[in-house]
């Protein structure tokens, strides 16, 4: 668990807001390459949004997956690592997309995840074949709050 | 699309570097071997099409409150209400 902190809080604004990018783009969207990290540092909340660059209208809202799955774990092969630029001891960020149904019902996808070299910020999301998650996990209602 | 008749042990290349062979035919299972340069991602269809559906809703949703999502989150883990920022 990380410790109490807003989403942004460990880096100046300036690059909280610099950008995010995916060589490979995401899994069936190759052209969403480049993502702002929108957070409010004012605010100590678990969620923010991230922006795409490449693709006008499109924005995720991610968070932390270990919130929505205290034993979550995105395992990285030899190969995912060294295309990230990641050092045996750089620990990846990572994120999970959530979606809000038509009835209101929010989902994470934990079959998916965005993971992320926060040194270089260079990123690619995965997909956890075999893991048994899902890429629409429920969450909760957003009218039953 | 191309279509090709294989058969078991027989194998088709995609460019230089990418080779399928068909291993063997069970019923109504084709076993299929694939070699790829690592960096190649190599999917079953079924868990492509749902992580490309899922950034796709993702990204078309109504744009929820942050204020109210972090309100479910927190609600999971109401001893510890504070954690799972994530921080880059």
């Amino acid at each position: 668990m990380q410790s109490s902190r807003p989403l942004a809080a460990n880096l100046p604004p300036a690059q909280v807001d610099s950008c995010i990018y995916f060589p490979a783009g995401l899994v069936g969207c190759s052209t969403w390459k480049r993502f702002v990290l929108l957070s409010d540092a004012e605010e100590d909340l678990p969620v923010a949004a991230l922006q795409c660059l490449d693709e006008r209208g499109v924005t995720f809202m991610v968070t932390d997956p270990v919130v929505v799955s205290s034993e979550y774990e995105a395992p990285l092969s030899a190969g995912d690592r060294a295309e990230l630029g990641l050092d045996d001891e750089t620990k990846p960020v990572v994120y999970c997309t959530l979606t809000v149904g038509d009835g209101g019902e929010l989902t994470a996808n934990l079959l998916g995840p965005l993971v992320i070299n926060p040194t270089t910020r260079k990123g690619k999301q995965l997909v956890l074949a075999d893991s048994g998650y899902s890429a629409c996990h429920p969450v909760g209602n957003m009218g039953a709050e | 699309m191309l279509i090709l008749s294989r058969r078991p042990e027989q194998s088709v290349h995609l460019g230089d570097h990418i080779k399928i062979t068909v291993l063997g035919v069970e019923g109504d299972r084709v076993k299929l071997g694939i070699q790829a340069p690592a960096e190649i991602v190599v999917l079953r269809n079924e868990l492509f099409q749902q992580v490309q559906s899922a950034n796709s809703a993702a990204a078309t949703t109504v744009r929820p409150s942050p204020t109210a999502i972090a309100a479910l989150l927190r609600g999971k883990h109401p001893a510890d209400s504070k954690s799972g920022a994530p921080v880059l």
